[in-house]
């Protein structure tokens, strides 16, 4: 578990940011949503299944330097969040090994917020203290994060008054302001409304600066072509692979048999 | 750069590498701190007396028991008033540590979701909030036992050993029940049930030595009879407590709290898929 604070090197670019060697990533997980005591005390003897095991990736070996903007394709289920998920040591990996070599900020799919009751300025303070942060790191930022969000004096109301556009507003200042040196974004770009969707991707353009990296995973492949400078592409938990955004994007969409349509750009 | 500066791998006997866990807790403990003073400020926001309450809470409790044995019941009967309050607020210690570590986890979510850290800081930050809910109503019990003219003794610095095993103990019960919720969640509507039934067999609203022989060897069983036995005799009679006691409760807190952490630790990589 790293600390934003513990790290404020200057990367050049080229040098390795993260080290990736043949990941493999199981786990079981409830098919429940929500497992009882009630429905295994009811079920009992009767052979039913309570848990399924997931092979989210498998044999994943990968390098990303500083300077790069990654971009990670892959229809549902091909394990990109996993493996977002093992880089930012949500979860340990199950085989393989991973190098990170700099702070991590991650923008995963759900962002801030843990506690709805509690207002924004706390959550963000949670959040940041839980990532590693010190009091005085979040002071010092806390600013420009309540600034870009354009939350204005909703951020003293309680979380559970925001609306999905303001949550995820939120979630994105606080991953993008804090300047990390690898930043992980996960689908989050897509929320908010067109002017805040267009900000969030000036900040993209901004943050891409040879001393850092980035790794995004969309499904809206011309975000991804435009913002990335490398594309892999994952399936099933597999490297298929990696490359040229534009070679990349069309081998998936040859797989796919996705073709250019307004339905898969449309969101960003 | 030659060396990385943070490696993951799989762990080794299912337990994460614990100097490095051990460490980024205690890296983290202003989470904590900042936890349990946003949770108190939120559960009493909008009261009118604000965070008065958690004065206010205990005190009108033992004004109702008052009522009870006072007025209703006609006696005026000092060491029962004094039992009554000394061991009810111990009570709710374990039983306010229960409560917000059963949803500490699947609660944290988004932050378990999206952030990297040991994720027993979260039903730690429970026992914390416990904690500063407790302390008021220390407060409030010794100044009933000043009101009442109980006795003092230097015996009841046994206070602090006995303390530090209910705190022992409600860490164990929280960190236990918070990962057991993640697997079945229902556990948390079954919890007050359980607590009530906790605060009945309990020597709380009678005195240990009150019960017969028959039926107390029956709460060899039941972890915190001997804990509270051992605080009334030390606040309440300024007693030492009793060795059996002192035993009885430190094998118990010890036992749920290091099988209720290894349980925790070795689950903890699961949170995150289960949720």
């Amino acid at each position: 578990m790293i600390s934003l604070s513990d790290f404020n090197h200057q990367h050049t670019q080229g040098s390795l940011a993260v080290s990736v060697q043949n990941l493999g990533l199981t786990y079981t997980t409830s098919i429940d949503k929500k497992p009882t005591l009630k429905s295994r005390i009811k079920s009992l003897g009767r052979g039913k299944k309570h848990t399924r095991i997931v092979q989210a990736l498998n044999g994943v070996s990968l390098d990303v330097h500083y300077g790069t903007v990654l971009g990670i394709i892959g229809s549902n289920g091909a394990g990109k969040s996993s493996l977002m998920r093992v880089i930012s040591g949500i979860v340990p990996p199950t085989q393989g090994r991973i190098e990170v070599h700099g702070s991590v900020s991650t923008l995963l799919a759900l962002g801030v917020g843990f506690n709805q009751a509690m207002t924004g300025r706390e959550n963000v303070y949670l959040g940041g203290l839980a990532a590693g942060m010190s009091r005085a790191e979040i002071d010092a930022n806390f600013q420009a994060i309540a600034d870009f969000s354009e939350l204005g004096e909703a951020i003293d109301a309680p979380m559970r008054t925001y609306s999905s556009g303001m949550f995820a507003r939120l979630a994105f200042s606080v991953a993008a302001v804090v300047e990390p040196d690898i930043l992980i974004v996960d689908e989050a770009l897509s929320t908010g409304d067109a002017h805040f969707k267009a900000k969030s991707l000036n900040r993209m353009k901004e943050l891409r600066t040879a001393d850092r990296a980035l790794i995004l995973v969309s499904h809206a492949l011309a975000t991804i072509e435009d913002l990335c400078n490398e594309v892999i592409w994952l399936d099933k938990g597999k490297l298929m692979a990696r490359g040229n955004p534009t070679e990349v994007i069309a081998a998936y969409r040859e797989f796919m048999n996705v073709r250019k349509s307004a339905s898969s750009d449309e969101d960003v | 750069m030659s060396q990385p500066v943070i490696v993951y791998e799989p762990f080794k006997a299912g337990l994460p590498p614990m100097r490095a866990y051990l460490r980024s807790l205690w890296h983290r403990r202003a989470f904590i701190s900042e936890f349990a003073r946003s949770e108190l400020r939120e559960q009493n926001f909008g009261s009118v007396f604000g965070q008065l309450w958690l004065v206010l809470n205990p005190l009108l409790l033992s004004a109702v028991y008052f009522l009870l044995i006072y007025v209703i019941g006609g006696t005026s009967d000092e060491i029962r008033f004094g039992h009554l309050t000394a061991t009810l607020f111990l009570f709710y210690l374990i039983a306010n540590s229960l409560t917000g570590g059963v949803k500490a986890i699947t609660s944290g979510q988004r932050l378990i979701l999206n952030t990297s850290f040991p994720r027993v800081m979260l039903p730690v930050s429970a026992v914390v909030v416990a904690i500063f809910k407790f302390l008021p109503t220390f407060v409030v019990a010794i100044a009933i036992h000043i009101i009442l003219g109980l006795p003092y003794s230097w015996q009841m610095l046994w206070a602090f050993p006995v303390l530090l095993i209910s705190i022992v103990m409600a860490l164990g019960m929280a960190i236990m029940i918070s990962c057991i919720n993640v697997y079945f969640r229902d556990i948390s509507s079954m919890l007050p049930y359980l607590t009530r039934s906790l605060l009945y067999l309990s020597p709380i609203l009678y005195e240990a030595s009150t019960i017969s022989a028959s039926i107390k060897q029956f709460q060899i069983v039941n972890p915190i009879f001997y804990l509270l036995d051992s605080w009334s005799r030390v606040i309440v009679h300024a007693e030492a407590p009793t060795m059996y006691g002192l035993i009885h409760s430190s094998i118990f807190a010890l036992s749920i709290f290091i099988v209720g952490t290894y349980f925790f630790l070795s689950r903890e990589r699961d949170f995150a898929v289960r949720l």
